[in-house]
């Protein structure tokens, strides 16, 4: 059920390029008494990349003696298997797992306690990323890669309507859009209604909390002007699409939309241009990507950090194996070779260099800074189960109920589930 | 004088085309989604995503059914599917027949019993008790394994099997089972040389329901069976709907594999099954 | 000699019924025992990975009980039931019927079109809903366009909790009538043909025959197919949850469903113990007439 969530991370990447394989590091430590162990590690589909891979595995072997064995997990219920799994004898040792979730599990007692991994190699994690690795002020698992929205964009459409320059503000944005509405041929942009981390990433941008802390809990904060003043935003992208108002970006999946051409722009992950082109191979050289603009050229527009980290099991007997992973799975060689070839942003600003070359990656850069994510708490992840109050929020807006209307509406169920027991 | 004749046979002409025609419209309403499913694996994306549909495939392709078989343990996965599936619904006719030969047969005290016990077993909801099957597997030590999944899935179709194979037993008359008594067969040889063979198309058709009951599982095995050897196809199934949206082409081609088998059991003991289930339902 | 004798035969049906019986206590009565444990216990995410029991006594029942939503679904449940089972009856006894009318080549058609559709495993069989019935590229929706519903070109018929339940309700029609067609057909060809000229000479019509001899007949084959339906319908959980994981809003949630969003969705598995049990006791009242049928019967006979 959580396969929404965490396909936001957008893990997958089908803008794979070519592995460069750095110098050789790790010479001479050779095996660590490790000798006969295997490592297992739980990765999702797309997370983990041939090249990059096999490159970790021979690291790993080479400086350990052990074996590196990489489980890649489907999306349909992962959490259930996830959870289960934690509370075996057998756990898998290292797992992905994504940033929002991450505070959840740390309290359950199940990721080990990381704080002597942050302090010698997270000195310069970004601070936006590794945040939600952090629960009760203490480190339980590490920042891993990222990947956030931008505009995914059709090149001819945009041209034929007369748009020349990449708009750098939201108002420029929405000029655009009239052009191509004006124009006739082409849907301005594909909003459906519940594209709810593109949401959320207007929630950053405007400043506003989802939930609040009332009496030592946690209540729903929908009901904030400054929700309301990103829902306007969301209502006026939605305006410029006949997209269906309640179903979010992956029914129908909005790059095959786009595919047909017949769209001007999505919001959406980079790697979501390899859909479009699956479904329509022509579509290719007419995407382009830019920056989601915000209210003035020199901000973009907040948004959403879907990230996956990486953490230990508790019970895993194989703890200090299992760091040695992360060491060399996290090693700035590892991070940029990985963010090379997914197209993803890495856990250090320095490495972000990796995404030269890389459109769809470019464009996603500028905005990670100012980036957030959903409220980092234990209780939130209730609140995503589907049907998440928030969607029929954004449904309930969008078709014509006033927000303030549409926050009191949802506001039952979200308490609920932020009440439940942990 | 002619006239009410022809009224006549056209009234009676009627008569016979509008069952005919209407046989020939319930075909199409039951084949379609078999066969569009079909026909979608076999299409180019392109052909899949269309504003008009494409109705057969033309540009036929088998990229959707490479997809779906090269994926990760395909092979493992089927051997394993079948292995469960098979075993389940052998231990359940085995087991079933035994009890249903009792029930419909023999006079006992708390014979009623033990009927509607199984019919109560029938309302299991499975699906919601597979947190607590989980925990007993678990504590007994034995995840990833084939064997909870086989005595489970047995258990799931046991009671059907029991129930309706006991009504194909009580519909086989008496007399025969007991003529052959008198001919100097005891019980048991009776029951196989008489019983046994009038009973195969009832164990035909009640197998049906287990092969498909068993085919289809799967919250269990999910949470069962973490480790990719020890899984089976219901998993790779929902492989293709995935963050990369959902993969209509290899879906279908997926499920298309995945229904293959069951249909052709179908087809093929369909004949048989048909004429069995009656004597086991009217019975009830 | 005779002693020992009648003594294995008086034990015979035990022993025959012992695997069966050691089966379910086995492999049924001790998951519901356990299910029933768990439903006291407040059990969520920590208290599964750190194996720790709490005690909460009767709070999951309370909880559940005292919420308005578990007795929408319930009614919902039992109401979605009731329209998919007399759906499947009537028109699952007119295929039937039609198929005893036809000749016997378009018979055979007809059977293999009923016995395609039966045989669809549900997990496939929803897929392809789910592709028939989609928005865009959807066909239905393209046939309903050009037959002059324009309004249905992009229609989304998961959007509202009737048409979701209308596409499931097709759906399990669709897969459950070949189920009664044919067994009603198969069940037609056994009545002897001297009771329907005793009631030709008696000087009944067609519907006469019907409702004197084929109905009577067919009861208890009629009677057993309205329980099973009823226990698969309520069951429905595959179809209902993968075609639109209840949505939208919950509202298509049914009995299982909601069990299991509440228990697996959530992961409060205690609270989804209790709602496991409640849906077991629901659906035995919604069986207990046909089962006290079965008591008397069982008595009359042998």
């Amino acid at each position: 059920m959580k396969r929404k969530l965490i396909a936001a991370i957008g893990a997958a990447g089908l803008l794979v390029s070519v592995a460069a394989c750095g110098s050789d590091d790790g010479k001479g430590s050779g095996a660590d008494g490790f000798q006969g162990e295997t490592l297992t590690v739980w990765a999702m589909d797309g997370s983990t990349p041939d090249g990059w891979t096999k490159d970790v595995e021979a690291a790993f072997e080479k400086k350990t003696g052990a074996e590196l064995k990489f489980e890649i997990q489907q999306w349909n219920g992962i959490q259930q298997k996830l959870t289960t799994a934690l509370s075996e004898e057998n756990p898998p040792d290292v797992f992905e797992i994504g940033n929002t979730q991450t505070p959840a599990y740390a309290q359950t007692g199940g990721l080990a306690e990381l704080d002597d991994l942050k302090k010698s190699i997270g000195a310069d994690w970004t601070e936006t990323l590794n945040a939600p690795s952090v629960y009760d002020g203490k480190q339980y698992a590490a920042p891993w890669f990222a990947a956030n929205r931008v505009v995914v964009y059709n090149k001819k459409v945009f041209k034929e309507a007369g748009v020349t320059e990449i708009p750098k503000t939201r108002a420029e944005l929405f000029a655009a859009f009239d052009k191509i509405k004006a124009e006739g041929k082409a849907e301005p942009v594909y909003m459906p209604g519940q594209n709810w981390y593109f949401f959320d990433g207007l929630t950053i941008g405007t400043g506003a909390d989802l939930v609040k802390k009332k009496g030592g809990k946690w209540v729903s904060n929908l009901a904030d002007p400054k929700v309301g003043e990103a829902m306007e935003i969301y209502q006026k992208y939605a305006s410029y699409s006949t997209a269906p108002k309640d179903k979010d970006e992956a029914t129908p999946q909005q790059a095959e939309v786009f595919a047909k051409g017949k769209v001007g722009a999505f919001i959406g992950m980079g790697w979501e241009s390899g859909v479009a082109i699956k479904a329509n191979p022509k579509i290719e050289k007419d995407i382009g990507y830019f920056t989601i603009p915000g209210e003035s050229a020199d901000k973009p527009e907040g948004v959403f950090l879907g990230g996956s980290n990486l953490a230990i099991a508790a019970g895993s007997e194989k703890q200090e194996l299992a760091r040695e992973f992360l060491k060399i799975a996290l090693s700035d060689k590892f991070e940029g070779q990985l963010s090379k070839e997914l197209g993803v942003i890495p856990n250090k600003e320095s490495l972000q260099e990796n995404l030269k070359g890389q459109p769809a990656g470019e464009a996603a850069a500028p905005a990670v800074a100012a980036g957030g994510t959903t409220p980092l708490i234990p209780e939130w992840a209730a609140v995503e189960n589907p049907p998440n109050p928030i969607k029929t929020y954004m449904t309930a807006v969008l078709n014509g109920k006033s927000h303030a209307a549409a926050a009191r509406q949802v506001e039952g169920e979200f308490n609920k589930r932020l009440a439940q027991k942990q | 004088m002619s006239r009410p004749r022809s009224a006549a046979s056209k009234a009676s002409a009627l008569r016979r085309v509008w069952p005919n025609a209407l046989a020939v419209v319930l075909f199409a309403g039951f084949v379609f989604p078999v066969y569009w499913m079909f026909a979608t694996a076999f299409k180019p994306t392109g052909d899949i995503v269309a504003e008009d549909p494409v109705w057969f495939p033309v540009d036929f392709t088998f990229e959707h059914f490479r997809t779906a078989v090269t994926a990760d343990n395909f092979w493992t996965l089927v051997r394993n599917s079948v292995t469960v599936t098979v075993l389940a619904v052998l231990f359940s006719l085995v087991i079933g027949l035994l009890a249903a030969f009792a029930l419909a047969r023999m006079r006992f005290r708390g014979r009623r019993g033990f009927i509607v016990a199984f019919m109560l077993a029938q309302m299991a909801p499975w699906e919601v008790m597979v947190i607590a099957i989980y925990l007993i597997v678990r504590d007994a030590d034995m995840l990833n394994s084939l064997i909870p999944l086989t005595v489970f899935y047995m258990m799931m179709v046991l009671p059907f099997t029991l129930l309706t194979l006991r009504g194909f037993v009580g519909a086989i008359p008496k007399d025969l089972e007991e003529s052959a008594m008198v001919d100097g067969c005891s019980r048991p040889q009776a029951f196989v040389k008489v019983i046994l063979p009038l009973l195969a198309p009832g164990l035909m058709s009640t197998s049906l329901f287990g092969f498909i009951t068993a085919w289809n599982e799967f919250p269990m095995v999910l949470i069962l069976n973490k480790q990719a050897e020890a899984q089976t196809l219901p998993l790779w199934i929902s492989k293709f709907q995935t963050v990369f949206g959902d993969d209509w082409g290899a879906t279908m081609a997926a499920s298309s594999l995945f229904a293959v088998p069951i249909l052709l059991l179908f087809l093929f003991l369909q004949r048989k099954a048909v004429s069995g289930l009656t004597a086991g339902a009217v019975k009830g | 000699m005779t002693a020992p004798r009648a003594r294995t035969t008086a034990l015979a049906p035990y022993l025959l019924l012992l695997p069966a019986l050691a089966a379910t206590l086995l492999l049924l009565g001790w998951p519901l025992v356990k299910n029933a444990l768990l439903s006291f216990q407040n059990l969520n995410m920590r208290q599964l990975i750190l194996h720790l029991t709490e005690w909460n006594g009767v709070a999951n029942y309370t909880e559940v009980l005292g919420s308005s939503d578990f007795w929408r679904v319930t009614g919902r449940s039992i109401l979605f039931t009731g329209a998919n089972v007399v759906l499947i009856m009537v028109l699952g006894t007119l295929v039937g019927l039609l198929l005893a009318r036809l000749g016997k080549r378009m018979r055979l058609t007809l059977l293999i079109g009923l016995v395609l559709a039966w045989a669809m495993p549900p997990i496939a069989a929803v897929t392809v809903y789910k592709w028939l019935f989609a928005q865009r590229y959807g066909v239905v929706n393209w046939v309903l366009d050009r037959l002059g519903f324009h309004s249905m070109a992009d229609h989304n018929w998961l959007a509202t909790q009737f048409s979701t339940f209308a596409v499931v309700t097709l759906l399990i029609v669709w897969q459950s009538i070949p189920f009664v067609a044919i067994n009603l057909y198969a069940a037609t060809t056994t009545i002897p043909k001297e009771l329907y000229e005793a009631a030709a000479l008696d000087g009944a019509g067609a519907w006469q025959s019907f409702t004197s001899v084929t109905v009577p007949f067919l009861r208890p084959f009629l009677y057993a197919t309205t329980f099973l339906e009823v226990i698969w319908v309520f069951k429905a959980f595959t179809q209902v949850f993968a075609i639109n994981e209840g949505g939208p809003d919950r509202l298509t949630e049914i009995l299982p469903v909601y069990a299991y969003i509440e228990g697996f969705g959530n992961q409060h598995f205690g609270m989804g113990s209790a709602i496991a049990l409640l849906t077991i006791v629901i659906l035995l009242a919604l069986t207990a007439y046909y089962l006290r049928i079965v008591l008397k019967q069982e008595e009359d006979e042998l």
